[in-house]
């Protein structure tokens, strides 16, 4: 069934939830609060019932190792007949495109969003299926992902892509998230979860610069995209160390500002509906 | 013709809300009330698939209006066919 976009932060649709949605949106949370999968965190908009902020942290032995990847979802009125909507908002202002099947406009490639070929989406599946399944698109050879790339078209594509997704990952969804280059508004209790998260993948993300560092000054290329991008681990190296000073000293936040990038809510939800997600949220 | 598969790349997971004492469409409990029925005291029938597969009846019948090819069970993805015992 076509469906109007795939963009939660543009999508228009009015009203309220039905009963069975909302009832079924704080069930899909709780079960995520109760038995949080790994590198898996969620959080209700403390105003909107509909929308939900999730970060997925990088698997190790990913080239997403240690990574955050922040996703903005809205669930449709009649949640779970039909899926969320979801963005990756950690794309360094669209210039990013973290995997064959996220684009750097955040866009999703997945059957049961209806973005992509294969299973659709069943209202058995819910939240923390749907961002286990993403979550498996950040997998170790994420090359591979793209439809009929069995096989690498020039030998060591996949490997040279690993370094470009790990070099942005470092770049972007630790060193760019951590300092909030994007003026993402991600709720409290995430940026939390990033900085423990930060602390204890630090030692990773050091290794995985000093490893790089020859590579310093080369030229990485993304087959899925355009645009070059030369390493620069030594810099990376030096931001990480600011970061982590900050976070033990608790010196550490965000910016303030409201942010250009943020979820545009368009609709309000009542103030009931906003007690009830905050309540979940705590 | 033989066939050799190189490469093999899982990019999903599925997890089934599959369980026998709550609806799997709205999670609740068989023993209430599909959370569209305000009062406990409601109407709010079950109903089982030829697949074996229960839902609250308001449920399944609003997930198989909003699919007009064709019609599964969201548990099973086999053909929904009501089981009229
Ligand atoms: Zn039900
Ligand atoms: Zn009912
Ligand atoms: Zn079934």
């Amino acid at each position: 069934m076509p469906r109007s976009g795939w963009d939660p932060t543009e999508d228009s649709e009015q009203g309220t939830l039905t009963a069975t949605a909302s009832s079924r949106i704080k069930r899909d949370l709780m079960t995520i609060f109760t038995d949080p999968p790994p590198g898996l965190f969620v959080v209700g908009d403390e105003l909107n019932l509909k929308i939900i902020h999730a970060i997925i942290v990088g698997v190790m032995d990913t080239p997403y190792e240690g990574g955050f990847f922040y996703f903005v979802l809205k669930c449709p009125n009649d949640y779970p007949i039909r899926p969320p909507k979801v963005k990756l908002m950690t794309t360094d202002a669209g210039n990013v495109r973290f995997n064959p099947n996220i684009y750097s406009s955040g866009k999703v490639c997945l059957s049961i969003l209806g973005t992509w070929n294969g299973p659709a989406w069943s209202p058995a599946q819910q939240l923390s299926s749907l961002l286990l399944s993403i979550q498996s698109l950040l997998n170790e050879k994420p090359y591979f992902n793209e439809p009929g790339l069995v096989q690498e078209q020039i030998p060591g594509d996949s490997k040279r892509y690993n370094e470009f997704i790990q070099h942005e990952t470092l770049r972007v969804s630790v060193c760019g998230m951590m300092e909030n280059q994007c003026r993402l508004s991600i709720p409290e209790q995430l940026k939390d979860i990033m900085g423990k998260t930060f602390l204890e993948f630090y030692d990773q993300y050091v290794e995985i610069a000093k490893n790089n560092m020859h590579l310093d000054g080369t030229e990485m290329i993304d087959p899925f995209n355009k645009g070059r991008h030369l390493c620069h681990y030594k810099n990376l190296l030096l931001r990480l160390e600011k970061i982590r000073a900050k976070v033990m000293g608790k010196t550490w936040n965000f910016f303030k500002e409201p942010s250009c990038t943020n979820v545009d809510l368009k609709e309000r939800q009542t103030n009931e509906e906003a007690k009830c997600s905050s309540t979940i949220a705590s | 013709m033989k066939v050799t598969i190189k490469n093999w790349v899982g990019v999903a997971t599925w997890r089934w809300v599959a369980n026998d004492d709550n609806c799997g469409i709205c999670r609740m409990p068989f023993d209430g009330c599909c959370p569209d029925c305000k009062l406990p005291g409601d109407d709010c029938p079950l109903v089982w698939g030829q697949c074996s597969h229960c839902f609250h009846m308001h449920c399944i019948v609003k997930w198989l209006q909003s699919q007009q090819v064709n019609q599964q069970c969201p548990m099973c993805r086999q053909e929904w066919k009501f089981n009229n015992k």
